[in-house]
C-alpha cells in the first residue's frame, strides 16, 4: 500500500467509531449589536488596524488626489488592474519584476470587506506589487465592498485566481520585545482609495 | 431542609472548626444538619491522577453514603465539582449513573447552597471593616459556577471584598499536581502572593488552594492570614465573639 | 536553550521548568506579561461578538470535517490537483524531507525562504535543509530572532516570546550591527532589510497552512508581518506543509475560522494578511510561483485520530489561546515542554504524536484549572483529555509503583470509613518532613511549602462532642 492508501485507510477504520458530527451550516457572524452600513464599518475596522481611508467622487477626484499624494514618491509600481492612466501622474513607473526598487504603489482591489476591515488583493493585479513597496494605495471601487466576510467568500468562490490575499491594514509585529512596530515586511502604511 | 454535610478529607483533618461553622450557618439558616459518618473521600485524588478504577470504588461508597440525604453540602468547591460535574461520566453502569446523577442533583457547595437553596442573601454585620480577598477556586468557578455566592455573602456581612487581579488564577494547588511538580506548583502560588492587595484576611470555598497558599506564604515568611470561607462567614453572623476557625 | 539548561525533550520537564524558575526569572516576567497582554486583547475580541455561538460553530466545522476526514483529504486532493498543485501525502519526518529534497533538487536550491510553520519545527525542515547543503531562512520577525539565537519557539504564536527588548538590541547589535540602544521599529527595520535580500533571491519559499478548503482546494495562511504573502508569492516554487487535520469542507468555511482564529489568538478582528492559495500562477497573473506543492502530513496524526477520547485535539487551530491563559505555562514558557508544542495543547498532542511513554510527564504538567477550555475557540475538552493521558499512563503501567499501590491502598481505605479515619488522624500528627522519604507526595509539599497545621481535633471527634 501506498503513503496515501495507508494513510486513508487508518483514518478510515478508525472514523467507523465516531459518531458524525452534522456540518453547523453557514457562518453567521454573530453579533450583540447591529453592524453599521458596509462602507462606514470598512473605514472603521480598516483606520482601527492601522490603515487610511480617502473617498473621491469620480475618477478626477481621485487622479487629483493621487498626483498630490505620488508627488512625493520617485519611483512607482502600479498593479495590472490599475487603470493605465496613473502611470503618468508623477513618479517614474517601474518594470513589472523590480517591485522592490519602488517607494510607492498602486494596486486594485477586487473587492473589499467592512466586517474585517479587509481589501481583496487579486493575484491577477500582481502580488509583488501588493507587498513590496513601503507605501501602498489601494484603489477600491465602492459597489465591491461587501457586508461580510462569509458574503464576500461567497460572491468570490466562482472566480478564485491562484491567490487572494486580504489586507487589513499596514504590516505590524510585536515579536521584539512585545513592542508593536509598522511594515516589518509588507507595507507600512496603506491607503483605500474608495470611488 | 435536611442537610447532610460532607466535610471531605482535608477538611475532617485541617479545617475542622471551618467545618464546624459551617454547620453553624447551616443551622442559622433554618437546616436541620446531619454528619453521615461512614463518609470517606470524594475520589477526586485518584480520578485526577488518572487512577479510574479506584475512583470508581470511591464514588460508589459515597453515592451510598449519602443515598437518603434531601441535600448534600461541602464546605469545598473542588469535591463538590467532583460529585457534580465527574460521578456521572466515571460511571460503568447505568445503575451507577443514575445514582450519580441523582447525588449530583442534591449536592452544593455552602455558599451556594446558602444563596440558591437558603435563598439568603444577609447573614450579619460581623466582618464590618474587614479588608478581605477572595481566591476563587478554579472547580468552584467552572465546575460549578460559583462565583458571585461567596463575595456576595462576604460583602453582606460588611466585609470590603478587595479586588484582586489574579483573583481568579489557579493557585497551583491541583492535588497530586503539588507534589509531584512541586517547584512550578510554588511558581503559580507566588503569582498569586506576589499580587495580592493589602488585605486583612484571605478566604475561600477550598481548603486545598488554602494550604498551598499559606504553605507557601509559611515558607516565604509572609504574614498572610487566611482563613476558610466558612469561619469567616460564621464571623460575620456571630460577629468576633464567634469561635475562632482554625485556619 | 542556554548551553547549561537541561535537555529539551519532554521527559526533562520537571528539571528544566525548575532550572528556568531559578536561573532565568526574566523569563517567567518576560512570557508573564506576553501572555496576559495576548489573554485580555481575548477576551475584548471574545466579548465583541457571541462567542459562544461562535466557538459552537466552529467545533462543529471541525468536528464534521474530522468525522468525515477520509472523504475531505480525497476531495481537497482531487481540487489540489485541478488546480495545478503538486499533492504529496507523508506519513514521516522522513517522508516530508524526500519531498524537500526533490524539489531542491529539481530546481537547484540554495536559499530558502520560510514562513512560520510549526509543522515545519515538529518535522525539523531546517536541519534537513541544511544537511543539503541549503540556507533556510526564517522570514517571520520572531522566528528569525530565535532562529539567530538557535532556540526552539516557546509559543505557538509568538515564537520568540520568552526574550526581551534587550535580548533583542545585543542580539541585533551582534548579528546585524545595530546600535545597542536601537528601538524595536530600528531593529525591525534592520531585519527587513537582511530579509528581503533573501526574499528576492530565494529559490523556494516553504508555508505551512492553517487551513485547507476541501470544495476549492484553498490553502488558508494567516499572519501580521506580510512575510508568508511574500513567502509564497516571490520565490519560484512553493512548498506547503499542511497536517491532514487541517482540511475544512468548504470554502465559505474560512469566513468563520479565520476571524475566529484570529480573535482568539491575537484579539485581531482578522490576521493582517491572509493568503488564499489556490494554485500556481496561471495565464493571465503577472508573478507568483509557477511551481506549488502542498504535502498532506501525518507524522503521528492518524494514531491520535484512532485514540478514542484524544481526537478530539485534532480539531485544534493552533491559537495558543490555551497556552496564553495557562498558570502552569505562565511560569516557564514553552522551553521547559521540551518539544515542538507547549501548554495546554501540547501536553494533550503531544502524547498521540510522540508516543505516551516519550511525551510523560506532560499530561501531568496542569493543574486542572480548566482555564485552557474557557478560551479554545473550537472547545476541546482539554482537561478531560489531560485526565485521559493519565489513565493510559496508569492502564499502561507507567506511573510509580509507590504511586499505584498508595492509590490502591487509598481506596481500599475510602470502603472502610472506620479505618479511613484512623489513617487519616494518623496523616494529621505526621511529621511531613520526616516522612517524605518513604511519602514522596508529602516531600514534594514540603519541598516548596511548610506543612500545613493540622486542627486540633478532627471534625468528627468535634461532631461526636457536639457542635454549638
Ligand atoms: S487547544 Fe484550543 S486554545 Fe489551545 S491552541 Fe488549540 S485551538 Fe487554541
Amino acid at each position: 500500500m501506498n503513503t496515501r492508501d495507508q494513510i486513508l485507510t487508518a483514518i478510515r477504520a478508525a472514523r467507523e467509531r465516531r459518531t458524525p458530527v452534522e456540518h453547523p451550516g453557514r457562518f453567521g457572524g454573530w453579533r450583540p449589536v447591529e453592524p453599521p452600513p458596509p462602507l462606514e464599518g470598512f473605514e472603521a475596522m480598516f483606520t482601527q488596524a492601522g490603515g487610511e481611508v480617502v473617498h473621491v467622487s469620480g475618477t478626477v477626484e481621485r487622479d487629483d488626489w493621487l498626483r498630490t499624494f505620488l508627488a512625493e514618491f520617485q519611483h512607482l509600481s502600479m498593479g495590472a488592474g490599475v487603470p493605465p492612466g496613473i502611470a503618468d501622474l508623477g513618479p517614474t513607473r517601474i518594470n513589472p519584476g523590480d517591485e522592490h526598487a519602488a517607494d510607492v504603489g498602486v494596486s486594485m482591489a477586487r473587492g473589499a470587506i467592512a466586517e474585517t476591515g479587509s481589501l481583496m488583493m487579486d493575484a491577477r493585479d500582481g502580488r509583488r506589487a501588493q507587498l513590496l513597496p513601503p507605501v501602498l494605495v489601494v484603489l477600491v471601487d465602492r459597489s465591491t465592498v461587501h457586508a461580510t466576510v462569509a458574503d464576500a467568500f461567497e460572491s468570490a468562490r466562482g472566480d478564485l485566481s491562484a491567490a487572494i490575499g486580504l489586507h487589513s491594514g499596514p504590516s505590524k509585529s510585536a515579536d521584539i520585545g512585545q513592542v508593536m512596530v509598522k511594515g516589518v515586511h509588507g507595507p507600512g502604511r496603506v491607503i483605500a482609495v474608495l470611488a | 431542609m435536611r442537610v447532610a454535610l460532607f466535610v471531605t478529607c482535608l477538611g475532617d483533618q485541617f479545617f475542622a472548626e471551618a467545618c464546624a461553622d459551617a454547620v453553624r450557618l447551616l443551622r442559622h439558616v433554618g437546616a436541620e444538619v446531619s454528619f453521615p459518618t461512614d463518609q470517606t473521600c470524594c475520589g477526586q485524588p485518584a480520578f485526577n491522577s488518572g487512577h479510574r478504577r479506584e475512583a470508581l470504588r470511591m464514588m460508589r461508597h459515597t453515592t451510598q453514603v449519602f443515598a437518603d440525604a434531601e441535600y448534600v453540602v461541602l464546605p469545598s468547591g473542588s469535591c463538590a465539582g467532583m460529585v457534580r460535574s465527574m460521578y456521572s461520566g466515571l460511571s460503568d453502569t447505568d445503575e451507577a449513573r443514575a445514582a450519580a446523577e441523582d447525588l449530583a442533583a442534591r449536592t452544593y457547595e455552602l455558599s451556594e447552597f446558602l444563596v440558591s437553596v437558603a435563598d439568603c442573601e444577609e447573614l450579619g454585620d460581623g466582618l464590618t471593616g474587614h479588608r478581605v480577598a477572595y481566591h476563587h477556586g478554579c472547580h468552584a468557578l467552572r465546575e460549578l459556577g460559583v462565583s458571585d455566592q461567596p463575595v456576595t455573602l462576604l460583602r453582606s456581612c460588611g466585609a470590603e471584598v478587595i479586588e484582586w487581579s489574579a483573583d481568579r488564577e489557579c493557585c497551583g494547588f491541583g492535588g497530586t499536581f503539588s507534589a509531584k511538580l512541586p517547584e512550578v506548583s510554588a511558581a503559580m502560588a507566588d503569582h498569586k502572593l506576589d499580587t495580592l492587595p493589602d488585605v486583612d484576611v484571605v478566604t475561600s470555598a477550598d481548603g486545598g488552594c488554602l494550604l498551598q497558599l499559606s504553605g507557601r506564604a509559611g515558607r516565604r515568611e509572609l504574614p498572610v492570614p487566611f482563613r476558610h470561607l466558612a469561619s469567616l462567614l460564621w464571623q460575620g453572623v456571630a460577629g468576633a465573639e464567634a469561635p475562632r476557625g482554625s485556619a | 536553550m542556554t548551553g547549561s539548561s537541561p535537555e529539551y525533550r519532554p521527559g526533562a520537564y520537571r528539571e528544566a521548568a525548575a532550572h528556568s524558575l531559578r536561573e532565568t526569572p526574566m523569563v517567567r516576567d518576560s512570557v508573564g506579561s506576553a501572555t496576559r497582554t495576548f489573554d485580555s486583547l481575548r477576551a475584548h475580541a471574545y466579548a465583541d461578538v457571541e462567542s459562544d455561538r461562535w466557538r459552537d460553530w466552529a467545533r462543529d466545522v471541525k468536528g464534521h470535517a474530522l468525522t468525515h476526514l477520509d472523504q475531505y483529504l480525497e476531495q481537497a486532493e482531487r481540487s489540489l490537483v485541478r488546480n495545478g498543485v503538486h499533492v504529496h501525502w507523508a506519513a514521516t519526518a522522513e517522508d516530508v524531507h524526500r519531498v524537500i529534497a526533490k524539489v531542491v533538487e529539481t530546481h537547484g536550491v540554495r536559499t530558502v525562504v520560510k514562513s512560520k510553520s510549526m509543522l515545519s519545527e515538529e518535522l525539523d525542515v531546517n536541519a534537513h535543509l541544511e544537511s543539503l547543503g541549503v540556507r533556510p531562512v526564517e522570514t517571520d520577525l520572531g522566528e528569525y530572532i530565535i532562529q539567530l539565537l538557535d532556540e526552539p519557539p516557546s509559543h505557538i504564536v509568538g515564537p520568540a516570546i520568552h526574550r526581551s527588548l534587550d535580548d533583542c538590541r545585543v542580539l541585533f547589535h551582534e548579528r546585524l550591527g545595530t546600535p545597542l540602544d536601537s528601538e524595536p521599529d530600528e531593529l525591525a527595520a534592520a531585519a527587513r532589510a537582511a530579509l528581503r535580500e533573501d526574499f528576492l533571491s530565494a529559490d523556494l519559499g516553504i508555508s505551512g497552512g492553517n487551513f485547507l478548503a476541501a470544495d476549492t482546494g484553498t490553502v488558508a495562511l494567516i499572519e501580521n508581518e506580510g512575510n508568508i504573502r511574500l513567502t509564497t508569492s516571490v520565490p519560484r516554487v512553493h512548498v506547503a506543509l499542511v497536517g491532514i487535520e487541517k482540511v475544512v469542507p468548504r470554502f465559505e468555511d474560512l469566513a468563520g475560522l479565520l476571524q475566529l482564529t484570529a480573535r482568539a489568538a491575537t484579539g485581531q478582528p482578522i490576521g493582517l494578511f491572509v493568503s488564499l492559495i489556490q494554485g500556481p500562477r496561471t495565464g493571465d497573473e503577472v508573478d507568483g510561483p509557477e511551481e506549488v506543492h502542498v504535502v498532506l502530513v501525518d507524522n503521528g496524526r492518524t494514531t491520535l485520530f484512532e485514540d478514542d477520547v484524544a481526537w478530539e485535539a485534532l480539531r485544534c487551530v493552533r491559537c495558543g489561546a490555551c497556552l496564553n491563559i495557562c498558570p502552569v505555562y505562565r511560569q516557564t514558557g514553552g522551553h521547559a515542554y521540551g518539544w515542538t508544542y507547549s501548554g495546554p495543547i501540547g501536553a494533550i498532542i503531544s502524547p498521540g504524536l510522540l508516543g505516551l511513554d516519550r511525551a510523560l510527564p506532560l499530561p501531568h504538567a496542569s493543574s486542572l484549572c480548566g482555564a485552557c477550555t474557557d478560551v479554545c475557540p473550537v472547545r476541546i475538552p482539554i482537561p478531560e483529555l489531560l485526565i485521559h493521558w493519565r489513565e493510559r499512563t496508569v492502564d499502561e503501567g507507567r506511573n510509580s509503583t509507590a504511586e499505584r499501590l498508595g492509590m490502591k491502598a487509598y481506596a481500599g481505605l475510602a470502603e472502610r470509613p472506620g479505618a479511613f479515619s484512623a489513617a487519616a488522624s494518623a496523616l494529621r500528627w505526621t511529621p511531613w518532613r520526616a516522612a517524605g522519604r518513604a511519602l514522596p507526595v508529602l516531600s514534594g509539599w514540603v519541598q516548596e511549602r511548610d506543612a500545613p497545621s493540622p486542627s486540633p481535633r478532627s471534625f468528627r471527634d468535634l461532631w461526636r462532642e457536639g457542635i454549638e
